[in-house]
């Protein structure tokens, strides 16, 4: 019963429809190994919430498969930072352009608070994040006609990711076997609520920084006269030490 | 009596609690919430130490926080104006951090432990580095150094403390050098430029400096001139972290010293950019050595003081802190165990005791063990559970002879022992241990273990009995060495044989081990003297690169798991590995 869990990675519709977009993404080779670091990093700190999890758990099966996941994502991480560099020596152009929101690579656990949940609600939102990382990787793995060596480094990771994508959806049917479905839509939930946050967020962020820099230009020359002025008053070396004020005081 | 600490919201987060006048336990967040140099609020940390105490948050006298937020939003908010109009692209971003949170601290602590805000209170930055080091330290009377990036406004202050014989105490601090002008945003310019993590990769850079000569030092001085008094004021022209840029060094630094380093781009010493990597290195750390000596010589004639207290995150840069000791005149430097911002939430609930309530000095215990006590059951648990070999020992004796044997057999320990120690180093309760003979074992740690640079340099532990047999230790080195804080060479016929110990430059950071303040590690370190000839242990910290130290024993098991460690021992229990174990039970 349980193989019929077994899923291969496949990129979405949407990525595929994009693939064009992405074939040129990946087609600047400094772009690719500055993309590759940050996979990377991503690849080991998600590697660092998998053994925090597996420090965690009560299962002891469950831990031994948190401790491998965690190992993988590490030697992904090398993988991704041993190519990167690779590229990077033999690519002098600078690209800053890195265009991570059409092609990110594993979101990690999404910032997910490893300490706040049980093992069944962590291992569907693993599931679901393996799950569209493997995906994104497949595509990747297509697009990257251009570089052999890379696409070989996607090639072998997704491997890992296809296991990683079966072994939890397997460990959330042994350990909820009538609640797994809920546990799901409850991930694919929160995963909605936490992109809907980083909209909000990076939205909120830009009318923060609007209204401030506003502010800044408006309000502040007359003051940022009087600071400067102040500034080149101000003596250069020691000062005497300001004398201690009540401890009440936040100033 | 009992008055909580709190340092966060920059970096090291950490909670401390003070009972009658003595500490009873202090924690850096990082370790419970498990996210390296973690700075937010250390509600974990707190939650820890009022457990530990067995205090309730109402029955707390004080709590008091380790900077006066006012007071650094004023800096922040002048440091904009100051900076108009380049300040523009940072200006929303500080303003959002401190408006969005860290103004409202005393909201924050009276909201979160449910504490009345009239039994809050906020030391100044400096004050907390100041306490932390001068009351932790055995001196009665001390000269006191704080260096660090920025508090509020002081980057560095001078002073003095003492201890009078009815246990009443004063620290004064008398003179201050404030922001942009700081050594510690000095060294993390040079520590950004050098393309490591600002707050994380200072250390990095010391290592490095063993590996160059000073050749950039003019470029480093002018840089850093000296001002009349003794002080210095750093040339703003070739720096730009005091407008809040991204990019904390100018175009004008970069012209000078030439390209900065990549952070992905590795650093291969044997190339000619590696060199200059490395001089660049040696040469900010020369100019930072000079400046640090210098303070402390004209501190040392002006008060006629014998002790120098030193705190704050400059204090951690052991290459410097020998230098004070031997060339500054003072005969004793105490470094405390956390002179960083996480021991500056034991400083502020010290500072409060002594200088707010009044109340009469108590020497603290002189050692740098307050957090989270192991629990080896634990590692039982979780070692049958994986069908480890475990062998549990009653009898101390034998689990050190056990240790010895695996040790002397070139194998790598992770050794937890009681309860962990507060500060940046692991000094034999969350560490990792190895034999210090053969330079192969340097590279395999730094390899397969500890995933880090080449050029990083692993720190030897000695019984104190035998320091100077094997290192060049100045008057007060074994102390200074307490707490793994000074860089002395090691005696030229010892480097051959203490080869994973020993850096380039043939220094090493000592750590030098007292029974009365780790008994078990001293006799560890004595045992593996009376097998091999040689009671020096390579330690280092219980950790991976990017993760905090270990804290409970399913993260030193994890740790232990998942990297080349092979054997780990918890109090009296011992496992080893076996190898392949994980990946055949993992496979169903």
């Amino acid at each position: 019963m349980l193989t019929s869990f077994l899923v291969r990675a496949v990129p979405s519709t949407f990525d595929l429809l994009l693939k064009p977009l992405h074939r040129r993404v990946w087609a600047d080779a400094h772009r690719r190994a500055s993309k590759l670091l940050r996979f990377a990093e991503t690849e080991a700190s998600g590697g660092r919430d998998l053994s925090r999890a597996a420090e965690r758990t009560r299962d002891p099966s469950l831990r031994r498969l948190f401790m491998r996941h965690a190992e993988e994502e590490q030697r992904h991480a090398d993988l991704f930072r041993r190519r990167g560099r690779e590229l990077l020596s033999c690519s002098p152009g600078r690209s800053r352009f890195e265009a991570n929101w059409l092609a990110p690579g594993e979101r990690g656990l999404d910032d997910l608070q490893i300490d706040a949940h049980c093992d069944e609600s962590l291992l569907a939102f693993l599931h679901l994040s393996e799950k569209a990382a493997a995906g994104r990787f497949a595509l990747y793995a297509q697009v990257l006609d251009c570089d052999p060596d890379t696409r070989t480094v996607f090639v072998r990771i997704l491997e890992d990711e296809v296991f990683h994508m079966n072994y939890t959806r397997k460990q959330l049917a042994r350990l909820a076997p009538r609640k797994q479905g809920l546990r799901l839509w409850q991930a694919r939930a929160g995963r909605l609520f936490k992109a809907y946050l980083r909209l909000a967020t990076a939205l909120a962020s830009v009318l923060g920084t609007l209204m401030l820099g506003i502010q800044y230009f408006v309000l502040l020359p007359p003051f940022a006269l009087l600071a400067k002025r102040g500034a080149r008053r101000e003596p250069p070396g020691f000062a005497a030490a300001r004398a201690p004020t009540p401890l009440q005081r936040q100033y | 009596m009992a008055i909580l600490g709190i340092s966060a919201h920059y970096h090291d987060s950490a909670a401390a609690l003070v009972k009658d006048g003595v500490p009873v336990c202090a924690v850096q967040e990082e370790r419970l919430s498990r996210r390296k140099n973690d700075a937010a609020f250390p509600l974990n940390a707190i939650e820890w130490c009022l457990d530990r105490a067995g205090v309730r948050p109402e029955e707390l006298e004080a709590v008091v926080f380790y900077e006066k937020p006012m007071l650094k939003f004023e800096r922040i908010l002048t440091m904009a104006l100051r900076g108009f109009p380049r300040s523009w692209g940072s200006f929303p971003r500080a303003m959002r951090s401190a408006l969005g949170g860290k103004l409202w601290v005393k909201g924050m602590i009276a909201s979160d432990l449910g504490v009345p805000s009239d039994r809050i209170l906020f030391t100044e930055h400096h004050q907390a580095h100041a306490a932390a080091a001068f009351f932790a330290s055995p001196a009665r009377r001390a000269a006191i150094l704080t260096a660090d990036g920025v508090g509020e406004w002081a980057t560095l202050s001078l002073g003095r403390g003492s201890i009078e014989d009815d246990g009443s105490a004063s620290i004064e601090l008398f003179r201050e050098l404030r922001f942009p002008h700081s050594l510690g945003m000095l060294y993390s310019t040079f520590t950004a430029y050098l393309g490591f993590p600002v707050n994380e990769g200072e250390h990095k850079v010391m290592g490095l400096a063993s590996y160059g000569k000073p050749a950039f030092e003019e470029q480093v001085r002018r840089m850093v001139p000296r001002t009349a008094d003794g002080a210095f004021a750093l040339d703003l022209s070739y720096f730009e972290f005091q407008e809040g840029a991204r990019r904390s060094f100018s175009d004008r630094l970069v012209a000078e010293l030439g390209p900065a380093r990549d952070p992905w781009d590795p650093i291969d010493l044997s190339t000619a950019e590696g060199a200059r990597y490395a001089d660049v290195a040696s040469s900010v750390q020369r100019v930072l050595e000079e400046i640090l000596v210098d303070l402390a010589r004209s501190l040392q004639r002006e008060t006629g003081l014998q002790d120098l207290c030193f705190g704050g995150g400059v204090a951690l840069n052991g290459c410097a802190n020998a230098r004070i000791l031997s060339e500054s005149g003072f005969r004793n430097l105490y470094v405390p165990c956390a002179p960083g911002d996480s021991g500056c939430a034991l400083g502020a609930a010290l500072y409060a005791d002594r200088l707010h309530f009044r109340r009469a000095h108590r020497a603290l215990p002189d050692h740098p063990y307050w957090g989270p006590e192991i629990d080896a059951g634990e590692l039982v648990r979780l070692a049958r559970e994986d069908g480890l070999e475990l062998q549990e020992s009653p009898r101390e004796g034998d689990l050190i002879a056990r240790t010895v044997e695996e040790l002397a057999a070139g194998r790598i320990v992770g050794w937890m022992q009681g309860c962990a120690e507060l500060g940046p180093r692991a000094l034999g309760n969350r560490s990792i241990l190895a034999a210090p003979h053969e330079a192969a074992m340097r590279d395999t740690l730094n390899r397969s273990i500890k995933y880090r640079e080449e050029f990083r340099p692993f720190a030897p532990a000695v019984p104190i009995e035998h320091a100077e047999r094997f290192f060049e230790l100045p008057e007060g080195g074994a102390r200074l060495g307490r707490f793994m804080s000074g860089v002395f060479p090691v005696r030229p016929e010892w480097r051959e044989r203490l080869a994973a110990v020993t850096h380039v430059d043939g220094t090493a950071r000592v750590q030098t081990v007292e029974r009365a303040m780790a008994p078990r590690f001293h006799a560890l370190l004595e045992a593996y003297g009376a097998r091999t000839n040689l009671p020096i242990l390579l330690n280092t910290s219980f950790n991976l690169a990017g993760e905090p130290i270990v804290n409970r024993a399913a993260e030193g098991y994890s740790t232990f798991r998942r990297s080349g460690v092979d054997v780990l021992v918890a109090e009296n229990v011992l496992v080893r590995k076996r190898r392949q174990a994980s990946s055949e039970q993992a496979v169903e």
